[in-house]
């Protein structure tokens, strides 16, 4: 008991100094468990907007499957040529560590000889974070998706091409190209293919339900290309052959409204049944009114 | 082990041959990133849980994640829940091959309805087709069935099947007969025995689509998670499986996914043999099977878990032979 | 007038049942009203902590309750198909046994269905039965059969009882309490047993017993219903309905015999109850075990031999786990009573009381077996599943609430025989007024 009481004061003393070590331990090695993942990305969108993302992910050194995002961080999207920066904008991480940056159809970029754009996001860094630089170099393309029925062939053709500053296109060599549909969950990829000369065909497949209206919304999308980044282009097409399931009636008791024969069958039942008990009450009442009879004329019995 | 190496050989031919069938699969599979791309701004899941974030000065907080709902405005009421999505026809298909037990679509669709530990609206059977065969896991949810006998023998109408092919339950019309429990012959009901705090929690509005907040001596199954559909999302169990074995989508529009590929779901059930549990008891289910051919997990596999969950595979015949094996 | 005379005379006769507590009587009633007490306590707890405190999950989502609802209402049904029968005979001894039977028939419909009510998990929505009723339900057909049965079986055993309240109204110097002649007054309606009105109340009479009869096989009909319309092995079976029938006229028979035995022998009536009413009810209870051994037979014989996937699960199961159940609901249950029953030696009273104990004991064992081994036995294999949840065992509070639901049926009985008497005393007259009638034609 003795040494009991003596150890009291100090285990407490030992456990609060702890408590106040690991915390502040914790918030020095918070970030410095984690390895910081800066993805950089850009997609051109189908109204030829342009859209940059930045995803800043901290990944634990020893347990990789534990992520963080990494929340609230200013990142800086800029437009560098040689020594020419220039500020397209800022924007914060949201909780899932994602910071975007819309830039409109018309924004003007500065471009090296060869046409090709720098884009780069940049996190200046604090005490805890490192700074992150990421930079992406491509060419700003447009894609276009036609689709048509030639000889009775349904067909998609996908172009690409550049435009320079007096409005000349000129076709990509190459680029592989996806095709895919909308669904309501996600999306189907139904061909694949590569670009050549700016150009790319594809018979469209016949059978496709599209939605109630028939409605079909289609994607060519070039992914992660070196040379242009992400491209997305999209067209809604009436070629679809949605027919809504008929529903074969053969056992529909679940539905809100039963049967007709039941309803009649039930009918019938309790209106006899409870006729009849009508019947028997009334009669009841025709021997109380005889009985009352009887006593007032009781020379009838 | 041994027992399973030997095997494993004897199915290598087979195995390269369904590479080359699956390498086929991606092909028409996998635009996932389209979909990424193509929506803007986060959105987080889940309501009263908390999600860990980094500061940019290397803090670590954490902060409340916002509700399931994030606009009440569009909750949907018991009665809207009964019309269902329009032109929609909800199909789910389970690969059987891929199985191997993780639970994780249990734990989250647990974490997604609010269950507790031992609710399970999605159950992991271990089946098996004949003595000759090895016996497979087997995810059962909610079949969602064309002809639904519990919603037939329903007496309030607090269980209904919508035009989307979903069936749900209302639980502030349910009265709690639990005629529609042992007219399901696929045993997906469950009862609120008891009364839980959780239950009280009206942060939430109820709605049948979510099943949120559970009420006291109702009862309560799989959903298809609709509100999650609502958003153009999987239902949670679809979501939370690491091996991508459930696939969920759209009859009417032919697609179904299991977030990593995309396919069509009238090739993927021809092309696999996809079948429907016990078809012959003509409820016409809207879950189909893969047959669980050419596995990609030993069995015991399944069994990587606490004693409590094991304790509830204790009568599975075969069980203690597995447990042996995995041992 | 003669019969004026008879009238008071047999109320003289009956009047000690109807006048006296004695001690043990009270004692009696004191016990049940314990035993109903318990059972309220278990209510009271069932409504404040939910179905978790009975022994009913997830897999056996029915359980006692159920049981004992199929059990009285299949007795009650039984009660009303046998007093539509009697009425037709014109034979004095049917007296002594009718109103036992009728006032069974109402008093178990009056206990049965608030078992069902007790299985139900949001007693304070019951209403949403009548403002969303769905008719496809095989619930909303037995909940309208159960309320149009009670209300006719009231009905008609109220009718059996007008002449009974006129005779003891008639008899004002009856000692018992004041409010009690009144009640009778009010009860009696006039009746003053006028050939007007005699034969008008024989008509409705007469046409209400037709009725019970139909009654009692549609409103059992459905319940069995209840069962084989779902999917489940053991259940979806199209014998059930016609099973429930014979089974509800088996423990009824069974249920009567043993009343009569009691009675006879407390309130002394071995004048009026006497061996013949026991040898022609242990008849129709052979009749009836046989027909039950044969449906019973039937049902599992050919689910046996068929051996279907669902089905054979559920047999292992009869066999083993629920072996000796098994084999006193469907064997002993059966097999006593006809042996008992078919040896003219063995036709005591006793025994013949000791054969229907037999077979209603049996016959609840049967409606266990019936709900209880087939949802443990679903088609998808029970697994994934907490093993507390796997099996059913009831807890205290349906235990008790089963003998309160018992010991309810026992006094409303007891209070019933102090209020009327239990051998119809008009039914007697009837009987030596036609007597009379035929010595008048004879001697004419």
């Amino acid at each position: 008991m003795k040494r009991n009481l003596f150890q009291y004061p100090f285990i407490i003393s030992f456990i609060v100094a702890l408590c106040f070590c690991t915390n502040s331990i914790a918030q020095k090695t918070d970030a410095s468990n984690y390895r910081m993942r800066f993805k950089f990305k850009t997609i051109k969108q189908k109204d030829n907007s342009r859209l940059l993302e930045v995803s800043f992910i901290g990944q634990n050194k020893k347990n990789r499957k534990d992520k963080v995002p990494v929340y609230n961080a200013e990142i800086e999207f800029l437009n560098i040529l040689n020594e020419d920066k220039k500020l397209l904008g800022t924007s914060k991480t949201s909780k899932k560590g994602i910071a975007q940056l819309l830039l409109p159809k018309n924004q003007s970029y500065l471009t090296d000889e060869n046409g090709y754009i720098n884009l780069t996001a940049k996190f200046k860094g604090t005490n805890a974070i490192d700074e992150k630089v990421s930079e992406i170099i491509i060419k700003d393309i447009t894609l276009e998706l036609n689709l048509k029925e030639i000889d009775s062939v349904k067909k998609g053709i996908v172009k690409a091409y550049t435009i320079d500053r007096f409005g000349v296109k000129t076709p990509i060599e190459e680029a592989d190209v996806i095709i895919s549909i909308k669904g309501m969950l996600s999306n189907m990829k139904i061909n694949e293919g590569t670009i050549k000369n700016g150009k790319f065909e594809f018979e469209f497949p016949t059978d496709i339900p599209g939605n109630a209206n028939g409605t079909i919304t289609v994607y060519s999308t070039i992914e992660y290309n070196e040379d242009f980044g992400n491209v997305v282009q999209e067209k809604s097409i009436k070629w679809g052959v949605f027919n809504k399931k008929i529903k074969d009636n053969s056992n529909t008791l679940w539905s809100e409204v039963a049967p007709l024969w039941m309803y009649i069958v039930l009918t019938i039942l309790l209106l006899g049944v409870w006729a009849n008990y009508l019947f028997t009450i009334i009669n009841l009442l025709k021997i109380y009114r005889e009985g009352k009879n009887l006593i007032i004329n009781p020379e009838e019995q | 082990m041994e027992n399973y190496k030997s095997k494993k050989s004897g199915t290598d031919r087979r195995k390269f041959l369904k590479l080359g069938l699956m390498s086929s699969v991606t092909i028409v599979a996998g635009s996932s990133l389209i979909s990424n791309l193509s929506t803007i701004g986060d959105d987080t899941k889940t309501s009263g849980e908390k999600v860990r974030l980094l500061t940019p000065d290397g803090k670590m907080v954490e902060v409340a994640t916002e509700n399931i709902n994030k606009y009440p405005e569009a909750l949907i009421t018991p009665a809207e829940s009964r019309k269902g999505i329009p032109d929609r026809k909800f199909v789910m298909v389970i690969d059987l091959a891929k199985c191997k037990n993780a639970r994780k679509c249990v734990e989250g669709c647990q974490k997604g309805h609010n269950l507790e530990y031992h609710e399970e609206f999605m159950k992991i059977q271990l089946l098996q087709n004949t003595e000759n065969e090895e016996p497979y896991w087997f995810p059962k949810p909610c079949f969602h069935c064309d002809e639904p006998p519990c919603v037939t023998v329903c007496p309030t109408g607090a269980t209904f099947k919508r035009d989307d092919g979903i069936v749900l339950i209302d639980n502030e019309r349910c009265i709690g007969c639990k005629f529609c429990m042992t007219s399901c012959p696929y045993s997906a009901r469950e009862f609120n025995w008891g009364s839980e705090p959780e239950f009280n929690d009206k942060t939430q509005p109820y709605s049948p689509e979510t099943q949120v907040p559970r009420a006291e001596g109702t009862v309560m199954k799989c959903d298809f998670c609709p509100d999650l559909l609502r958003q153009g999302k999987l239902p949670y169990c679809a979501q939370s499986c690491p091996m991508g074995v459930i696939y969920f989508g759209d009859k009417n529009e032919d697609i179904v996914t299991n977030g990593d590929e995309t396919v069509r779901f009238s090739q993927l059930i021809n092309d696999r043999g996809g079948y429907r549990y016990l078809e012959y008891l003509g409820t016409k289910p809207n879950v189909y099977y893969l047959p669980p051919v050419n596995r990609q997990f030993p069995l015991e596999r399944g069994l990587n878990h606490d004693k409590e969950i094991l304790e509830r595979y204790r009568n599975v015949p075969y069980i203690d032979e597995l447990l042996n094996k995995k041992n | 007038m003669d019969l004026n005379n008879r009238k008071k005379e047999l109320v003289k006769e009956f009047s000690p049942m109807l006048e006296k507590f004695s001690p043990a009587l009270k004692l009696w009633i004191g016990v049940l009203v314990v035993v109903i007490t318990i059972g309220l306590y278990a209510f009271v707890l069932q409504v404040k902590h939910g179905h978790i405190i009975t022994g009913m999950r997830d897999n056996v989502v029915w359980g006692l309750y159920i049981i004992n609802f199929i059990f009285f209402v299949g007795i009650s049904y039984s009660g009303a198909f046998i007093s539509g029968i009697l009425h037709f005979f014109k034979t004095p001894w049917k007296n002594s046994v009718t109103r036992i039977v009728e006032i069974i028939t109402v008093l178990s419909i009056i206990v049965g269905p608030v078992f069902i009510l007790l299985c139900i998990g949001r007693l304070d929505r019951l209403y949403y039965l009548f403002i969303y009723p769905r008719i496809q339900s095989p619930i909303t057909w037995d909940i309208i059969a159960i309320i149009t049965d009670l209300i006719g079986c009231f009905i008609y055993l109220y009718l059996t009882f007008i002449p009974d309240f006129a005779i003891l109204r008639d008899n004002p110097d009856l000692k018992i309490p004041n409010w009690r002649k009144k009640l009778y007054r009010f009860l009696a309606i006039n009746y003053k047993d006028t050939k007007a009105q005699r034969a008008r109340l024989h008509k409705i009479t007469s046409i209400m017993s037709k009725m019970i009869i139909a009654m009692a096989i549609v409103a059992y009909t459905v319940l069995a219903w209840i069962f084989s319309l779902t999917l489940q092995p053991g259940w979806n079976s199209t014998i059930f309905a016609p099973d429930f029938i014979v089974a509800g006229l088996y423990s009824g028979v069974g249920v009567i015999l043993i009343a009569m035995f009691i009675i006879r022998k407390y309130f002394k009536l071995e004048k009026y109850i006497i061996k013949l009413h026991f040898v022609l009810g242990g008849a129709v209870l052979l009749v009836l075990s046989l027909l039950f051994g044969y449906f019973t037979f039937s049902d599992y014989f050919a689910k046996w031999f068929s051996h279907k996937m669902g089905d054979v699960g559920l047999l292992q199961s009869l066999f083993t786990k629920y072996f000796w159940q098994f084999i006193f609901a469907n064997y002993i249950g059966i097999l006593i009573p006809i042996i008992i029953l078919s040896i003219k030696k063995l036709r005591t009273i006793k025994l013949i009381t000791f054969a229907a104990i037999i077979a209603v004991a049996g016959l609840w064992l049967n409606r266990y077996l019936i709900v209880v081994p087939t949802l443990e036995n679903p088609y998808v294999p029970i697994q994934d599943t907490r093993p507390e949840y796997i099996h059913y065992t009831a807890t205290w509070i349906e235990w008790s609430l089963t003998f309160a639901g018992i010991a309810t049926f026992l006094l409303l009985f007891t209070l019933i025989i102090k209020f009327v008497p239990i051998i119809s005393m008009s039914g007697i007259i009837d009987n030596e007024r036609e007597l009379q009638n035929d010595k008048l034609k004879l001697t004419n």
